[in-house]
């Protein structure tokens, strides 16, 4: 059985406020302990985790967890690749549609709040738990920064501004990486499309400049 | 002569001629730079207390004199690399610089102090996030104001272009990313955006472009001239 998003993002999702089929819930093993690994290493934090934990949140025995998984790291990581794949196809959508660059920003910026905001506990473990597992989180860290920047830049080749600083994409998912990151850490994941307004503006700046990104923040209170 | 007396007997006989206060900041200081270095290597969450104490040649005895657990000697090294890369940003400019001038050359200093000294940029960026990410606060009430400072005219806090603290935010961003690249020397590639980033708060959007040229091209100079 394949990892799909879709079904992963909404086993994590609390369950019963959705009603899910279990045969939907139950789709698969590995399903459920990338959705356990998610919870648990958020309700304990990854040092105190243990595959035990993660077995017992799943419903899953140790033999299969081994045959899928070489260690509770692994399990992590899987779980931290699909929610990566998930949010890009998100944004990817949006950002590379109809309409002029900045307003494609907007709505692209929209959805990455709304996706963060709509699972408060995935957002912590996406973005928090991650950098306590030590050395892996290093290269981890770097290769979904790297495939965040080629996607800004993907969008940019069309019909986008040709920036002043050649580092502008980097700096761009910088600001959204630090701003959201601030917000979960103070719990406040679920009102995170209040910042659209002032993302959109520090995220155009350095591109378009402070009149034209004021513009493009006006049209995101609305 | 009574006081070297007093210093064999109170056990000091391999070092009696140096005051045991400064042996213990100097202790205190080896562990810290055990502490930086062994982040550096294997980040806070992979360091032992082993790790600390062989690096500062010490015993864990000595260790736990100074420091009630990791954690405690965590937040000291925060501590000192934050008050390092506030000596390094203050003596970089002078008074008479302009405030566009002053920012880049403080935040050139930095970047550089960070490149010659990766462990600085481990403690404060990734281990930072992972341990407390809280304590990001405590360096932006740090640094903030310091930068204000240099755009305030006769007291009057200056209007701020774009926030602050997003600025601080993606800065550190920035500099997790490079390191994570396990080539710490490649923190100077990231100078031009750097320079934006401190200049760009209060000194807006075209005047960071142009002192992020400046960076960039001096950078350029220098990296020709090696």
């Amino acid at each position: 059985m394949t990892d799909n998003p879709e079904d992963l993002r909404q086993w994590r999702l609390p369950r019963g406020r959705h009603g899910l089929p279990r045969e939907l819930v139950e789709r698969s093993q590995r399903e459920r302990l990338l959705a356990a690994v998610v919870r648990v290493t958020v309700a304990n934090g990854y040092e105190k985790t243990t595959v035990g934990d993660i077995l017992g949140e799943a419903g899953v025995g140790r033999e299969s967890f081994y045959e899928l998984f070489d260690d509770k790291l692994d399990c992590m990581l899987a779980a931290h690749k699909i929610l990566a794949d998930d949010l890009e196809e998100r944004v990817r959508v949006d950002y590379l549609g109809e309409g002029p660059w900045p307003e494609r920003v907007r709505h692209s910026l929209a959805t990455t709040l709304d996706w963060f905001a709509a699972d408060p506990e995935a957002a912590r473990f996406f973005l928090v738990e991650l950098s306590t597992v030590g050395p892996a989180f290093r290269a981890t860290f770097k290769s979904e920064y790297s495939r965040f920047t080629a996607l800004l830049d993907e969008g940019l080749e069309e019909d986008g501004p040709d920036p002043e600083l050649s580092g502008a994409a980097q700096m761009a998912v910088g600001a959204i990486v630090a701003r959201i990151y601030e917000e979960v850490v103070l719990g406040r994941a679920a009102e995170l499309r209040g910042l659209l307004p002032e993302l959109t503006y520090g995220f155009l700046v350095p591109f378009v400049g402070e009149e034209d990104a004021r513009g493009e923040q006006e049209r995101a209170r609305d | 002569m009574q006081k070297h007396r007093s210093f064999e007997t109170s056990g000091n006989v391999l070092r009696p001629t140096t005051p045991p206060d400064i042996a213990s900041q100097s202790q205190r200081q080896r562990i810290v730079d055990g502490m930086v270095e062994s982040c550096a290597e294997k980040t806070y969450a992979g360091t032992t207390i082993t790790d600390i104490v062989s690096r500062a040649h010490i015993s864990r005895t000595t260790f736990y004199k100074h420091f009630e657990d990791k954690r405690a000697c965590f937040d000291a090294a925060i501590d000192y690399c934050v008050g390092e890369l506030q000596d390094v940003a203050a003596t970089a400019h002078s008074p008479a610089d302009p405030p566009g001038d002053a920012a880049r050359k403080a935040a050139t200093a930095v970047v550089g102090a960070l490149a010659a000294k990766p462990g600085l940029a481990q403690v404060l960026t990734g281990d930072a996030m992972a341990v407390d990410p809280q304590v990001i606060e405590r360096y932006r009430r740090a640094t903030i104001p310091a930068l204000e400072a240099l755009w305030s005219e006769n007291g009057d806090a200056p209007a701020a272009h774009t926030d602050p603290r997003l600025a601080f935010g993606q800065a550190q961003v920035l500099i997790l990313n490079q390191i994570a690249t396990g080539k710490p020397d490649r923190l100077l590639e990231l100078l031009p955006e750097i320079v934006y980033l401190t200049v760009s708060p209060y000194g807006g959007h075209e005047e960071a472009v142009r002192q992020s040229r400046e960076a960039g091209n001096s950078e350029i100079r220098g990296v020709a001239a090696r």
